[in-house]
């Protein structure tokens, strides 16, 4: 598991219950977009992770809606099996 | 370009990213990234996330075409990508050709002045000095004489005295010594002399600092000599006094001086303004 993946599930894992959108992401774990998409999209697509839209009006909010990500019991506990064989203190 | 036509490419740039992602992740993709370039402010922002989308689509259709590959690194899944639409040319020719368009695109940014606006974006702190007037020195006034002293030697007066009528003097041997007063100063006449600077509407240091100073990060100070009327104009051409080690910063300094040109608070003696030279400093700074 690479560094990158490492601190995005660093940032779910403060909050697991906490939807995070793309942006929120990548400011807490400092990455770039070309490196935090294709980690939120291979671990949706392993069951770590579930997206849905935001529920707001994009006419009404005057913005397009954004994709929240939460992590799926099954991610919560991975990735907490994850943190714990490594230890705290691991992510610089 | 101006920072709306930078911001409207950067989003066409990223739309067209996403629309290259596979099947219905294209739709997804373009309306979430378009959330997130909202979020983004300031054009480098936007820029960076653009190509990030870009290479984030080629890792995601690599992905999904490969899963197998899918550990084999970002670089080849670009290379990958950009192959299957132009499989005529070789990886090699395909490196070059990634190299020589993201030298392109560092050229144009620099060319186009958008590198300009991202260091502009900097604040500058700026300082004005003021130095001593070398050019006109207050008067000294002359230094004190030294007072004089004179001794006569001792003379012994023990033998023999004549008996004269005056008052009885126990003392066998007198000590004269003559000591002159030390003379009154000549109070000097105290000009109250106030060196003129840069005043109010003085312009900005900012305004004057070298575009390509700033993007070299190049800073410094320079004393610059002026020469001043009453009314605050220069009466000569202004020079440098002491260099600030940069050329553009010391053209940059001159030109700064003179366009002050009747913004300089004259040198004042006793209150009334007097044409005079000073020289004070511009401090050329990026914080």
């Amino acid at each position: 598991m690479s560094l990158q993946t490492l601190r995005v599930l660093e940032a779910f894992l403060e909050q697991p219950t906490r939807e995070l959108a793309g942006a929120d992401l990548a400011k807490r774990g400092q990455l770039a977009s070309g490196t935090l998409y294709p980690i939120l999209l291979r671990l949706e697509a392993a069951g770590w992770f579930v997206s849905r839209w935001e529920s707001v009006d994009p006419a009404h909010v005057g913005r397009p809606r954004r994709r929240l990500y939460r992590l799926t019991p099954g991610g919560l506990a991975r990735a907490s099996e994850v943190f714990a064989s490594f230890g705290q203190g691991v992510i610089a | 370009m101006t920072a709306h036509e930078e911001a409207d490419l950067a989003q066409r740039l990223l739309v067209h990213a996403a629309r290259k992602a596979p099947g219905a992740l294209a739709a997804r993709l373009e309306e979430e990234w378009l959330a997130d370039l909202q979020t983004r402010r300031g054009g480098f922002a936007r820029w960076r996330l653009a190509l990030g989308c870009c290479w984030a689509t080629a890792v995601i259709a690599r992905e999904l075409r490969a899963p197998q590959l899918a550990t084999s690194g970002a670089p080849r899944a670009l290379l990958g990508e950009l192959r299957q639409e132009l499989p005529g040319l070789s990886r090699r020719s395909l490196v070059l050709l990634v190299s020589a368009a993201v030298q392109a695109l560092l050229l144009y940014g620099f060319a186009s002045g958008f590198a300009h606006r991202v260091v502009r974006a900097l604040p500058v702190v700026s300082h004005v000095e003021f130095l001593e007037d070398k050019a006109a020195p207050r008067p000294v006034p002359p230094p004190l004489a030294h007072p004089k002293l004179l001794s006569v030697p001792l003379i012994d007066l023990a033998y023999p005295m004549p008996q004269l009528d005056l008052p009885r003097d126990d003392t066998s041997v007198t000590q004269v010594r003559e000591v002159l007063a030390p003379p009154k100063p000549i109070p000097p006449h105290a000009v109250n002399r106030v060196a003129g600077g840069p005043g109010k509407e003085f312009p900005q240091t900012a305004d004057f600092y070298p575009e390509t100073s700033r993007r070299l990060e190049e800073t410094g100070a320079a004393h610059v000599q002026v020469c001043v009327d009453t009314h605050g104009r220069l009466t000569a051409d202004p020079v440098i006094a002491r260099s600030s080690g940069s050329r553009r910063l010391d053209a940059a300094a001159l030109d700064l001086a003179r366009a002050g040109s009747g913004h300089y608070v004259p040198t004042t003696e006793d209150g009334a303004a007097v044409n005079a030279c000073f020289a004070y400093r511009i401090r050329f700074e990026l914080n």
